[in-house]
């Protein structure tokens, strides 16, 4: 049986390496990398809500997430078409 | 002490450190912000912010903390929604270019969006009505966005639109007088409870109308 902590403190340590990889990590100078690497953080969230029992706030982060991050593609791909530097 | 006897120990003992991880996490994504010169970057570090504000508001660990993420979860949505616009149509400004109002990696012809959004649409609002309150409300936005991005939303006549804002405020005033009367009358708390139920279930499945603006905005360029 594990302990709920375990889930809590995986959670953080997935929301602070993924905030250090969306800043400064490796290939960052691309839009959609840095899109990507944002899902780390995300995931993070997601176990901190579960080892809280907050089931409507993680399944409204969970749907959140996908249209935020279908709205960043969408904002990259269209100033790319505009040849606008990114 | 302040922490009321409900709260378990567990989530007290917790508190702590979530609370330095979301100020950890909080500070790295603000560095990095104002490090940043690109506006698309800076709003791709936006999201990490909200992630902070996320695990703050949860660290209360109790049913309020449920209530607010709600609520911050649509902000944060409608915040880069509106900001990722404003970027777009100010290099579109900038350029003078054109581009597709949404860039899709394949064809979308295909058979079944023809046929299914009518049936699909119309089980997922029931559903919605049936569940009512933020979830039914999400559910039943799905159904209304399906259905609109099927039938191409550059179809839709857009005093529909307008109409659909009109009813997200007034479900908005419902769902405050439903709040005031369990407050000022709370032996009809039932009334109240209904009224800022379904008020809540119209506001959130109408926030397509924040999508029916930018359509709106895209009429008028064309």
């Amino acid at each position: 049986m594990l302990e709920m902590q375990i889930w809590f403190y995986t959670g953080c340590a997935l929301v602070i390496l993924g905030t250090i990889g969306t800043v400064i990590g490796p290939g960052v100078k691309d839009p959609i990398v840095r899109i990507l690497n944002t899902e780390i953080p995300a995931v993070g969230v997601s176990l901190i809500f579960l080892s809280y029992n907050h089931v409507l706030a993680l399944l409204t982060f969970i749907a959140a997430t996908v249209i935020i991050t279908l709205i960043l593609l969408r904002a990259v791909v269209r100033l790319e078409e505009m040849g606008a530097e990114v | 002490m302040i922490v009321p006897e409900v709260v378990p120990a567990i989530t007290v003992s917790l508190f702590l450190p979530a609370l330095y991880v979301a100020l950890i996490v909080g500070f790295i994504a603000l560095l990095g912000i104002s490090f940043q010169k690109k506006d698309v970057h800076a709003l791709i570090l936006t999201d990490i912010v909200g992630v902070a504000m996320l695990i703050i508001v949860a660290a209360v660990g109790t049913d309020l903390a449920e209530a607010l993420i709600l609520p911050g979860l649509v902000v944060e949505l409608a915040e880069i929604m509106a900001i990722s616009e404003i970027l777009m149509s100010r290099e579109m400004r900038k350029t003078g270019k054109k581009v597709s109002f949404m860039p899709m990696p394949i064809k979308m012809d295909m058979e079944i969006l023809k046929t299914a959004p009518n049936f699909l649409s119309l089980v997922l609002i029931v559903y919605g009505i049936f569940l009512t309150g933020f979830t039914g409300g999400a559910v039943a936005g799905v159904g209304i966005l399906f259905y609109a991005l099927a039938r191409k939303s550059r179809g839709l006549p857009f005093q529909l639109w307008e109409g659909v804002s009109g009813i997200s405020g007034v479900a908005w005033c419902i769902w405050l007088a439903g709040f005031l009367i369990l407050f000022v009358a709370p032996e009809i708390w039932l009334l109240g409870l209904l009224m800022s139920s379904f008020g809540i279930l119209l506001k959130v499945a109408s926030k397509m109308g924040l999508i029916g603006v930018l359509g709106r905005e895209e009429f008028k360029r064309n």
